[in-house]
């Protein structure tokens, strides 16, 4: 059984990193794309603000197929990767019923997301 | 610079980070940093929040390789990483509160310790700790890996002074916007006795996170450009994969030393720049 979970836990794990890479990498090769072909032009840098309302400015952006929504996509997909990956493995250790690594999982979890939503509400 | 020759040229930069990082087990940042805010004149702040997620891509980039082989200790890394993810929030408040001279100087010093530490021989302790610590065992730290068909069990100890040190690693990666990895494989390897593979495998697993936490500060103040950061990305991608595949035809020890002289040199013009000079 202990096995079994492990193995699972192994497979979500490489998914996880192979799905953030391609994703990542299409996303900013998109964005690279929209940037040449717009005449290779200086666009400003995306403004301060929670992760949540950066979120809500790069849909916005990328609807209207700016080059800074699809490299930012990319950038948030790289930033995301590890907290998805240290999720995952909160997951897996309370199937596991490890209820030490859960807290542990947990903590880490709540670190890094403490440095995701303490932005500057500059949006 | 016009903004296609910048794309160029920190594409070009990622590459050679990630190659660099790939076969000589140095971090991008310290190829980063000194790129962003040399060449490109880019405000510190914002070469850190790049940095750091270069950072992060060369860690996701490496760690499918050690899946499955036992190699990277999930355990100790999550014990380990809440004093690196603590340090690293502590550093990130802390450096948008001093002189960016300062960190110029932090930073200097670091790349200089990094290029000495490649010139010493490494002799690792293969036969690891004799005995697990009572806070390991109570932890379930110890682990085996997997080397050359077999699995080797390795023992753990110095829990409480490795954590210790993950704060200053932590707060030096946000601060710096490098991995700290020689600090973090230097704690793992001397103090709780690792087999050298398990710490630097664990150390990749945790430099990542700890990006995470202080990289999610620096965007979320607007200190991540997208045209910049975006190549760097790829760029370390690329790099870490071409290095991958060159690791076994191109003489590593010698261009780790090779490379540890550039570093000398940048590490002078840092420390310059911190000085005023």
């Amino acid at each position: 059984m202990k096995e079994r979970l492990e193995a699972q836990r192994r497979r979500i794990t490489v998914v996880i990193l192979r799905l953030s890479i391609g994703l990542a990498v299409f996303s900013i090769l998109v964005g690279l794309a929209l940037f040449l072909a717009r005449g290779a032009v200086y666009f400003p840098r995306t403004p301060s603000g929670r992760i949540d309302q950066i979120l809500i400015y790069i849909w916005s952006e990328a609807r209207a197929l700016r080059p800074s929504a699809f490299m930012d996509a990319g950038i948030l997909v790289i930033l995301f990767t590890p907290l998805a990956r240290l999720v995952s493995g909160v997951v897996a250790n309370a199937r596991m019923r490890d209820w030490l690594y859960v807290v542990v999982g947990l903590l880490v979890v709540g670190l890094v997301t403490i440095g995701l939503f303490t932005g500057e509400t500059g949006i | 610079m016009t903004p296609l020759l910048m794309v160029i040229v920190v594409l070009a930069g990622g590459v050679l980070a990630g190659v660099i990082g790939a076969l000589t087990g140095l971090g991008g940042g310290l190829v980063i940093v000194p790129l962003l805010t040399l060449v490109v004149h880019l405000p510190l702040p914002e070469a850190v929040g790049v940095s750091l997620l270069g950072v992060i891509a060369t860690s996701i980039g490496a760690a499918p390789r050690f899946v499955g082989t036992g190699l990277s200790n999930v355990r100790l890394a999550l014990v380990l990483q809440v004093a690196a993810s603590s340090g690293a929030l502590l550093g990130a408040l802390v450096a948008h509160n001093i002189p960016t001279k300062t960190l110029f100087l932090i930073f200097g010093l670091v790349m200089l310790y990094s290029a000495v530490m490649s010139f010493l021989p490494s002799r690792h302790d293969d036969a690891g700790a004799p005995a697990d610590s009572p806070l390991a065992t109570r932890l379930r730290l110890a682990s085996r890996y997997r080397n050359d068909g077999g699995w080797i069990e390795y023992k753990v100890q110095g829990v409480a002074p490795a954590f210790g040190i993950m704060v200053g690693a932590g707060m030096l990666s946000a601060m710096l916007g490098i991995g700290s990895g020689v600090f973090k494989v230097l704690a793992m390897d001397k103090l709780m006795r690792l087999p050298f593979k398990v710490s630097a495998a664990t150390s990749n697993f945790m430099i990542g996170i700890t990006a995470a936490t202080s990289a999610g500060y620096y965007l979320s103040h607007g200190e991540v450009p997208p045209l910049v950061a975006a190549p760097v990305i790829l760029g370390v991608l690329w790099g870490a994969y071409l290095g991958g595949h060159w690791m076994k035809v191109l003489p590593v020890q010698q261009l780790r030393r090779v490379f540890a002289v550039v570093l000398c040199f940048v590490a002078v013009d840092m420390l310059l720049k911190g000085l005023g000079v």
